[in-house]
């Protein structure tokens, strides 16, 4: 895959460096939450509810109270704390009743983990098993409530919208157009309906928290696997009745987040146990069942998509309904759910279009940010129902997409006009169909001759599209300092989870201020005390906003030295350059200095001293966005929209079912390539993890709402023989005018629509329409078996809640 | 009064059931006493302190504890500390000689072959064992070999890509 | 893990064996890939564990012309993996080991302790059952050979009685000729349990053998229906027909891995591509 090497036209941004914290990963040094250790502290597990739903009739402690070694040993009964992002729907342990098979029904600290465990085994609980909440349909119908205290239940008002006496934690909308007008007007109406299920993000490391609760004061210390310190110091201030202050957050190396480890989950509890163990550190770690099992997930998602066409193909009307299985607790899962009302018709350009985005409780486990933040469930509903337009329209797919992609001068749903600066959809289409040899749709001719081979092979592709889905006022921030060495030290607030953060963003120092990247000294490992202000670390928005925080910092740093330099030069700052860690003189170079000799003051040859230690700061917070119209959702959310699209060819063996992905061709407009290794690693990995959604992973329940697939036994995820034949990673680079180096997001991307492409390769393949995923061997022969053309939700027994 | 009565039992009774283990370890000999019920995953990591193993799973499903034992990679995690009486073992720890990486090392970084880096001391002693056992594998044994470590991030083709360059330097190193 | 066990690895059977009918909540030790799972999740409380590694009579792997092959208790099926004794008289066993777990999990799980897990989808019953391997056991009444068709009684349960060991299985010398495939479907080509797994055998004589995994609560021969095919005779029609009569001779549940359904389809998949390529006529 050398064979086409990136080039960059710059020195440093765009050029292939190493990652700053390899040699630590590689050697065994990189120290992790779950490798931390402190004086004094003591280990943690959980008792989860075996039951959905069930009241919880009687705890009784007392023999795990009475083993050797163990220090605390807490119920629902010791603490009222709400703790949630958005909505505080969620106790730190139950109280009264259950809302999960999982939820935290007890936990204790002791000595080691072994103690632990045992004592959470000498626990006796009686429970009285209750009706649960299967699915969004009986969610729907409202007979039982998940949450009965709904109508009271403290959340973001006028963003979110539970509705009354529901399991509806909040009905998201957006509208414009007629689309009664447009639907009745249209050559063809068609309506489909698609379904995905609940899979899990499977960092290799699990979630862990430390917390020091100080017995002397409100300060809590913690030390946490997560991506948002500053979130986790919100909300722990905020769910603890303490100020942001008291709170400090360190994040050490990070073993994954995916977006399972955007918000807060393991430190409310880990605090409540150190401050019963009077202040001594608490380390709560799940084991990987309880990972899966306690820890949330990706949403389940039923989306009901119907559009209205010209038949010359032109999209008139799309109404879309995005029915979001979230689990029990509102937690991240309701953002996004919110975030579908603006970017859920996909990269297309429509006049008419509303979208309802429900976000609902029922009683599985819940749901938090997941990478991609709803697109890639949205994605499926929508590009495969573009496909299935495409089908009934006799158009050819790529030509029915290329008449009706954004472009400039096009609105996206939310009101925003698409410019030139905002990246191009269809140059991501063009390049992955010309990649696969897109020819046309197969022949039923064709597809019949393969088909005696027992292989038959397809080709189809599918559009993305995604947007920071952050606040109007999200910020980042940095801060550099100046070593005596003449070497620059980078405090950023957003946390290097395998993305390549602290590496991309020392490039564009080392860019802005001419020095060699290993000059930049920058840490994974994060302290709220020292670092500043980072939103989350999510949403990939950090090379975009942290880029330009950088870019400022960077450049603010220069003018720091060019003035001191100019003292010492005699000189006009006006008329100095930099270069190579050098200032001089623009006529005269001769007179010049190294950054060094100012880096902590300037000291004239008779001792006496100017300036001082150089410190330089670079704030970035996005610019002109708003809240949305809570009934049309038009405003301005977007700050830096990235498109993409992936084509795909497959083969399928139409008796067992397996699919073997030959080839993946990848495209995105991101506008510049920061650091080509570490794109293509986001590319390799999330096209990796999209196939994972695609055909193998899915959440399985049974009928009493139990996880069936806690282990890696049955929850599976790619290994290398997984992989396919072939990834082409395509750049295309039409900048973003506001984006550091033009340079736009793509950590999410890769993940997004990849199920779609593979959807939309299978009917080219089989000349099915599947509706539901997994596109599991199992999924794909007995579909074929059935002898259907379109396998719907309601001929799969794995819809949401199933 | 009956809590301090069965700490002390347990204490005596754990007394009993330990066992002392001698094992060499990253070319170092070690002896320690250990209850029969400790994984030598957590042996290496809470005895030796040597953190570079981690458990993702304590099941060998996803190899992050993959350790050389008598030139055999194995998961850690579902191995006794006490059956490893007598071996050798080797950890990401021994890998870097004398304050130099190994070109296995050097060729994941170059190639990118990690991201959060979890995953990444299992890959490379899965890596190591093979190398050591097979000095020119094919594509399909190098997949075998390795397709036991699971990885989130990567998408395994820069690790594939690492592993092939370390193959190559590794072979003109040794004169073939 | 909350058990607590006291651990014993003797170099001498007879201690072994004691050890095994004296004490209680006692397990044996060999790979640990399933044991260690079942102290992990704490499904068992064992209180002695006995490590039969240090056994020499466990370390058994040899061939011998007419009797045929042995597989000691502690053999790892790696070591089977890479024996061209294997491959060339027993395909089937090596492919069935081949796609066992991972390559870190062989280095360690041995060939017998698969047999004594008794799980109803194990990958070496079916090609191990179609050579008609004799488990070779010890306890405290002596010595016995079981033939594996009756080693299973029902989901992970055997014959072996307290205090009795598998001290190695065997598998008689095929003649010259005899051909055999190991097919499995799982839910991706990584390392998974099998949803199916099926051994066919092609006899010297023409006779064949089918040996299947997860399709019931034991692995097991499908005798009636090789009966069936052997009357007609192998051909390429003999084998589409026997592809769907498997469907009436194995009763598959739906469990979180597979629905019965396709596991019936699986099933019939794999035995024909099974037998078509010992005739030499795949697809």
């Amino acid at each position: 895959m050398d064979e086409k090497k990136y080039q960059s036209k710059y020195k440093r941004v765009g050029q292939p460096y190493d990652r700053k914290d390899a040699r630590e990963k590689v050697t065994g040094q990189a120290v992790y939450t779950y490798d931390l250790e402190l004086p004094g502290m003591l280990h943690a597990r959980c008792l989860l509810s075996p039951y959905a739903r069930a009241k919880i009739v009687s705890i009784d402690t007392s023999k795990a109270k009475a083993l050797p070694g163990v220090r605390v040993v807490l119920t629902g009964e010791d603490s009222d704390i709400l703790v949630g992002l958005y909505m505080q729907d969620k106790r730190v342990l139950s109280k009264g009743e259950t809302r999960y098979q999982g939820d935290v029904v007890a936990a204790v600290a002791a000595d080691d983990e072994e103690t632990a465990e045992r004592a959470v085994s000498l626990l006796e609980v009686v429970y009285e098993p209750l009706e649960p909440v299967h699915n969004v349909d009986e969610a729907l119908e409202g007979k039982i409530l998940v949450h009965d205290d709904i109508n009271d239940l403290k959340h973001y008002v006028g963003v979110f919208f539970p509705q009354k006496d529901s399991n509806i934690a909040s009905w998201n909308k957006s509208k414009k157009g007629d689309l009664d007008k447009a639907f009745a007007e249209a050559d063809l109406v068609v309506e489909n309906e698609f379904s995905l299920p609940a899979v899990a993000h499977v960092p290799m490391e699990t979630h862990v928290s430390i917390v020091q609760a100080d017995p002397y004061s409100n300060k809590l210390k913690i030390w946490t696997s997560a991506q948002s310190p500053f979130a986790i110091r919100q909300i722990m201030a905020d769910s603890f009745g303490i100020s942001e202050s008291d709170v400090e957050v360190h994040i050490p190396y990070v073993g994954g987040g995916f977006g399972g480890k955007a918000g807060i989950h393991l430190e409310p509890l880990a605090t409540l146990l150190s401050k019963a163990a009077g202040g001594l550190p608490v380390k709560v770690r799940a084991t990987r069942e309880q990972e899966f099992n306690q820890l949330p997930t990706r949403a389940g998602m039923r989306g009901r998509i119907k559009t209205g066409v010209t038949k010359e193909g032109k999209i008139t009307a799309i109404k879309a309904d995005y029915d979001w299985d979230s689990g029990a607790y509102a937690d991240y899962g309701v953002n996004v759910g919110k975030t579908a009302v603006y970017s859920g018709i996909g990269p297309y350009k429509v006049d008419n279009a509303s979208i309802d985005s429900k976000t609902i409780y029922t009683n599985k486990v819940f749901s938090t940010a997941y990478r991609g933040f709803g697109h890639l469930e949205t994605h499926w509903s929508i590009e495969r129902q573009i496909d299935i337009l495409s089908q009934k329209l006799g158009i050819d797919p790529y030509d029915f997409r290329m008449m009706n992609l954004l472009e400039p001068g096009a609105e996206t749903m939310s009101g925003e006009e698409i410019t030139e600066s905002s990246g191009s959809p269809k140059d991501c289409l063009t390049a992955v169909v010309k990649e696969i040899g897109w020819t046309g749709r197969k022949t039923e001719e064709e597809r019949q001759r393969e088909w005696k081979t027992g292989k038959v092979r397809g080709k189809g592709f599918a559009m993305l599209q995604k947007a920071p889905a952050m606040p109007a006022n999200t910020a980042s921030s940095v801060i550099m300092q100046m070593n005596g060495d003449g070497h620059v030290k980078m405090m950023i607030g957003a946390v290097d989870i395998g993305q390549g953060a602290i590496t991309a963003l020392a490039q564009i120092a080392a860019q802005e201020l001419d020095i060699p990247i290993e000059h930049i000294e920058i840490s994974a490992e994060i302290d709220t005390r020292a670092n500043p202000y980072d939103w989350n670390t999510v949403a990939s928005k950090l090379t975009f906003m942290g880029g330009n925080a950088v870019i400022k910092a960077s450049r603010e740093m220069l003018s720091k030295m060019k003035a001191v330099a100019a003292q010492a030069l005699r000189t006009d700052p006006e008329n100095l350059l930099h270069a190579n860690g050098e200032i001089f003189h623009r006529h005269n170079p001769n007179r010049r200095m190294s950054y060094k000799d100012v880096a902590l003051g300037y000291m004239y040859p008779n001792g006496t001293g100017i300036g001082g230690p150089l410190i330089s700061s670079g704030s970035s917070i996005a610019d002109g966005l708003t809240n949305l119209h809570p009934e049309t959702g038009q405003g301005y959310p977007a700050a830096v929209w990235t498109f993409g699209a992936h084509a795909v060819e497959i083969e399928v063996d139409v008796e067992t079912g397996v699919i073997t992905v030959l080839k993946v061709a990848s495209a995105f407009d991101i506008g510049q390539v920061i650091n080509e290794k570490l794109v293509y690693g986001q590319i390799c990995g999330g096209v990796l993890q999209g196939l994972g959604s695609a055909i193998l992973e899915g959440y399985k329940f049974n009928d009493k709402l139990q996880l069936m697939n806690p282990s890696f036994t049955d929850n599976k995820i790619p290994t290398m023989k997984d992989v396919p034949i072939e990834v082409v990673p395509i750049y295309i680079e039409n900048p973003q005018h506001n984006g550091p180096y033009g340079a736009r997001g793509v950590g999410e991307h890769p993940m997004i629509s990849v199920p779609s492409a593979v959807g939309n390769a299978v009917y080219d393949a089989l000349g099915i329409n599947f509706h539901v995923l997994p596109l599991s061997p199992e999924a794909i022969a007995l579909g074929i078996a059935s002898g259907k053309k379109s396998i719907l939700c309601t001929d799969v027994d794995c819809l949401p809640g199933h | 009064m009956d809590k301090e009565c069965s700490m002390y039992k347990e204490h005596v009774e754990s007394g009993k059931r330990k066992v002392t283990l001698s094992l060499t370890v990253n070319g170092r000999h070690v002896v320690r006493d250990v209850d029969p019920n400790m994984t030598l995953l957590h042996f290496l990591r809470d005895n030796l302190k040597l953190i570079g193993t981690k458990e993702a799973c304590g099941e060998g499903e996803c190899g992050a504890c993959t350790v050389i034992m008598n030139g055999k990679a194995v998961t850690s995690c579902i191995i006794l500390a006490v059956e490893a009486e007598g071996a050798q073992i080797t950890t990401v720890e021994g890998l870097a000689k004398d304050g130099k990486l190994s070109i296995l090392q050097e060729e994941f970084i170059s190639q990118d072959a990690l991201q959060c880096g979890f995953c990444t001391p299992g890959f490379l002693m899965s890596t190591r064992a093979l190398l050591d056992n097979n000095p020119n594998p094919t594509d399909e044994e190098i997949i075998e070999a390795l397709s036991g470590n699971l990885c989130r991030c990567t998408g395994y083709i820069p690790i594939l890509k690492a592993v092939k360059r370390t193959i190559e330097r590794e072979r003109k190193e040794s004169g073939f | 893990m909350i058990s607590r066990f006291t651990y014993f690895k003797p170099h001498n059977l007879n201690e072994a064996v004691q050890y095994l009918e004296k004490e209680e909540n006692a397990f044996v030790l060999a790979g640990g890939t399933d044991l260690m799972i079942l102290l992990r999740r704490n499904l068992i409380n064992a209180e002695h564990i006995l490590d039969i590694k240090a056994l020499p009579e466990m370390d058994l792997f040899n061939f011998v012309d007419g009797a045929g092959l042995t597989i000691g208790a502690s053999v790892v099926v790696n070591r089977v993996v890479d024996s061209e004794v294997v491959s060339a008289k027993y395909p089937a066993l090596h492919q069935a080991a081949a796609s066992l777990a991972s390559f870190q999990l062989r280095n360690r799980a041995t060939v017998v302790g698969n047999i004594c897990n008794a799980s109803p989808g194990a990958d070496l019953p079916p090609a191990l059952l179609v050579y008609d391997a004799v488990v070779n056991i010890t306890g405290p009444q002596g010595t016995r050979q079981v033939p594996l068709n009756e080693f299973f009684t029902g989901v992970k349960r055997t014959v072996l009685q307290r205090g009795e060991l598998v001290v190695s299985v065997q598998l008689p010398e095929p003649g010259a000729g005899d051909k055999s495939v190991y097919l499995r479907q799982a839910r991706l080509r990584g390392h998974d349990l099998a949803t199916v797994g099926i051994a066919c055998r092609l006899k010297p004589d023409g006779k064949v053998a089918i040996g299947i995994g997860a399709v019931a609560p034991t692995p097991k021969r499908l005798f009636a229906l090789e009966d069936k095919i052997n009357e007609r005779g192998i051909s390429k029609e003999t084998i589409e027909w026997a592809a769907q009569e498997i469907r009436e001779h194995i009763h598959p549940i739906t469990d979180v891995r597979s629905s019965a359904q396709y596991r019936l389809q699986i099933a019939s998949v794999l035995l024909k591509r099974g037998l078509l390529s010992l005739i030499g006529k795949e697809e």
